[in-house]
């Protein structure tokens, strides 16, 4: 039987293609799929579909309407972890197609549920449908791009996960766009947004979906050799992903990627009334969400920066900046917000954010050194799942000590020093996890012959 | 191939320039 479009046999590159031909289907896939962190733009919105100018009474409230990035972040860690054997099996475009199935197909299904007033229809639509796009989006390109660059994994991975933090640049504006575009009397654009989203996602993701490429099996960068004596914690070996998750350094690298990502989130998450509250006075609503557009900036160049140096000074040692400057920094917000320099704040918490999207981009090639390129994008999926747990932990940690320390009398502009010191710890357990991280034993690794690329 | 490789990263690289752009006009406001 012919292979088909989607198949992975179809995608197989002709010699002498263009490997940087690759990199800009994996960033169609996440500059699309990034448009879930700019979600917060629908939140008011969605509070007046039927008061249109204010919240009628029947209207969604707030933390109804908040739930809907909850569950498509959960969602998405768990459909990584579940899709990701399936996402190896099948290669980068018919993964790269399901997801946009799913994540235009969210749009659409919520757009009916926002239409007929139905919340369930939102969380299902969005939040379910949409978090498995998500989730299969994320890592469908990844393994593909660690193997057309093995000379610079970390930089090939950070260019793709770069684009889910450039995302939300491009969809904030857009979505603000297009509400006022579909603006009327009677409606507040929301409907005929999603529905405007929906379709261009789908026709911006086709471009991954068409252009995406596999290498051949036996197919390396024109003079490139890989190294005899590889770097310490690179393996010669490869190690399934069944096998994987049963080692140490599988939850080593779980509760690296989960403490750098609970700290970044809670801190992302409480941006905005953060600074104005440290700063009473100085800094309002419009400049505080500046504040977040800067550091959303450092979030997304710090995911190819980083990454790229990862490549250079390897992926432990990325870690233990991202860890020990991290606390340093963190440690040194309280007297920041004391001293009232807004410059010195803000350079702070841009570094802050830079590392905690390098994180994320540099994990994959971690990964790959780890546990080798067999399984890469099946393992990434698997630890994925520190993200969802990260997703709820960082922004309640944030919030409830927040409450807890204002409601035992400490001033507003205070009531976050005690939540950056409990930051600090976190990532000081993250330290201790990627300190302790060693080679993968021979024992674990895959011995039958690996399949084709 | 020099084509294909022009129009993809275009397709990529302007929306993104956009995005940074627009977040860089905002930005701005912090520091006025």
């Amino acid at each position: 039987m012919p292979a088909s479009f989607l198949d992975r046999e179809s995608t197989v590159a002709p010699p002498g293609y263009n490997r940087f031909l690759v990199p800009p289907a994996a960033l169609a896939v996440h500059l699309s799929i990034g448009q879930a962190y700019a979600f917060s733009t629908f939140n008011l919105p969605l509070t007046k579909l039927i008061g249109i100018t204010h919240s009628a009474p029947a209207d969604w409230k707030l933390t109804d309407v908040t739930w809907t990035f909850s569950i498509a972040i959960a969602i998405l860690g768990l459909s990584a972890a579940v899709f990701g054997r399936w996402v190896e099996r099948v290669g980068p475009r018919r993964s790269m197609f399901a997801s946009a199935l799913c994540f235009s197909g969210g749009f659409l299904v919520a757009a009916v549920g926002i239409h007929l007033h139905q919340l369930w229809l939102l969380y299902l639509g969005y939040g379910v449908l949409g978090g498995c796009g998500l989730g299969i989006g994320y890592i469908s390109p990844v393994s593909t791009l660690i193997k057309w660059f093995p000379d610079r994994p970390g930089m090939a991975t950070g260019m793709a996960i770069m684009g889910f933090g450039g995302g939300a640049l491009i969809a904030a504006p857009l979505s603000v766009m297009l509400m006022k575009h579909f603006e009327t009397a009677v409606s507040n654009g929301v409907v005929e947004t999603f529905v405007t989203m929906g379709v261009i996602y789908f026709m911006y993701m086709m471009i991954g979906v068409y252009s995406v490429r596999v290498p051949a099996a036996d197919w390396k960068p024109a003079g490139w050799v890989a190294p005899v004596k590889p770097p310490p914690l690179v393996t010669q070996g490869q190690v399934a992903v069944d096998v994987a998750w049963r080692t140490p350094q599988f939850w080593l690298l779980w509760g690296v990627l989960c403490m750098n990502v609970t700290a970044g989130i809670g801190v992302l998450g409480q941006a905005s009334p953060m600074i104005q509250e440290i700063f009473t006075g100085r800094v309002t609503a419009i400049t505080a969400a500046s504040f977040v557009g800067l550091i959303s900036l450092f979030n997304m160049g710090g995911r190819i920066i980083w990454a790229s140096v990862s490549d250079y000074i390897g992926r432990r040692n990325t870690y233990m900046v991202f860890f020990g400057l991290g606390i340093l920094l963190y440690a040194s917000v309280p007297t920041l917000g004391h001293m009232g320099s807004i410059p010195l704040f803000v350079a702070a918490f841009a570094i802050i954010l830079s590392m905690y999207g390098g994180g994320f981009a540099t994990i994959p090639a971690y990964l790959r050194d780890i546990f080798g390129t067999l399984h890469v994008g099946a393992i990434h999926g698997r630890l994925l799942t520190a993200w969802a747990v990260a997703g709820v932990l960082g922004p309640m940690l944030m919030s409830y000590i927040r409450e807890y320390q204002i409601n035992n009398g400490v001033p507003k502009a205070q009531a976050y020093s005690v939540t950056m010191y409990i930051m600090c710890g976190l990532l000081f357990i993250g330290f201790l996890c990627n300190l302790a991280m060693r080679a993968v034993s021979e024992r674990h690794y895959y011995r039958a012959a690996a399949p084709a690329a | 191939m020099k084509a294909r490789f022009i129009v993809l990263w275009l397709a990529v690289g302007l929306p993104l320039a956009w995005g940074v752009m627009k977040t860089l006009q905002n930005a701005l406001k912090l520091f006025q």
